[in-house]
């Protein structure tokens, strides 16, 4: 996939098998799950924990949202004789890589949140999860390229 | 943290200016951000200027620092700025926390 910045808009040039994986990629959110929580110490009051887990419930079931609208609009998607084109505004473009990450980290929690990727089991069971967490991130890299552009 | 390009920030040679207050009749709150294997660096470094604002090289020095470390302490703000910004680290998935200042 080739993601070209133009002034305030980012241009996706993917071929057919790419557009798939991205929006096969998309159904998977969320992915971390609902009750993941850092296990560390806090000295956080009762109130404000319960407002963050509120704040990050609502925003996920947002995100869920906007990904239906978002595979829902085929006249996002213009063939060309170079492949599928789509552009995605600045905003949209930070919203799809908090997506993505979310894809990408949730998949490695599935995978038991293993401290190296040579400590991870490839079989049947984890490929799915693996594969999810490398396409993510391959995304995620692409995209951050053409931020930086 | 995976490991993208080391960016050549040397840690300890910025000098961060003061954020939040520290009067001892406000209660202030430390924003933490936590390593962990899976977010690239690239991606935390981008994430730090998105929520906070920084220029490039301080959010490359708060990044090193969760990779080298284990934690950055990001800022120090009231409670409801801490909530704010630990959200929005949440929402790009990254491990952040706040804790009362002793």
């Amino acid at each position: 996939m080739n993601i070209v910045r133009t002034g305030d808009k980012f241009i996706f040039l993917a071929g057919a098998r790419e557009k798939s994986l991205l929006l096969g990629l998309l159904k998977l959110y969320p992915r971390i799950p609902a009750a993941h929580r850092l296990k560390r110490a806090q000295q956080l009051p009762d109130s404000s924990q319960k407002l963050l887990d509120e704040a990050l419930a609502e925003q996920r079931a947002e995100n869920a949202k906007q990904i239906e609208a978002f595979l829902a609009e085929p006249a996002r998607f213009e063939q060309t004789e170079a492949g599928w084109r789509f552009s995605l505004s600045r905003a949209e473009l930070e919203w799809l890589l908090q997506i993505l990450n979310d894809i990408r980290v949730g998949s490695w929690i599935n995978l038991g949140s293993p401290d190296e990727k040579r400590a991870m089991r490839l079989n049947k069971e984890t490929a799915p999860d693996f594969w999810a967490m490398e396409m993510a991130g391959a995304l995620q890299m692409q995209m951050l390229e053409a931020l930086k552009g | 943290m995976v490991e993208t390009a080391i960016p050549e920030v040397s840690p300890g040679i910025i000098i961060e200016p003061e954020e939040g207050s520290k009067s001892g009749l406000e209660p202030g709150f430390l924003v933490i951000c936590w390593n962990d294997p899976v977010n690239f660096m690239d991606y935390v470094t981008h994430v730090f200027q998105q929520v906070f604002g920084w220029p490039r090289k301080k959010a490359e020095f708060h990044m090193l620092q969760v990779h080298e470390q284990g934690k950055s302490v990001l800022t120090r703000e009231s409670m409801e700025k801490a909530e704010h910004y630990v959200h929005q680290l949440q929402r790009y998935s990254l491990h952040a926390t706040m804790e009362r200042d002793q």
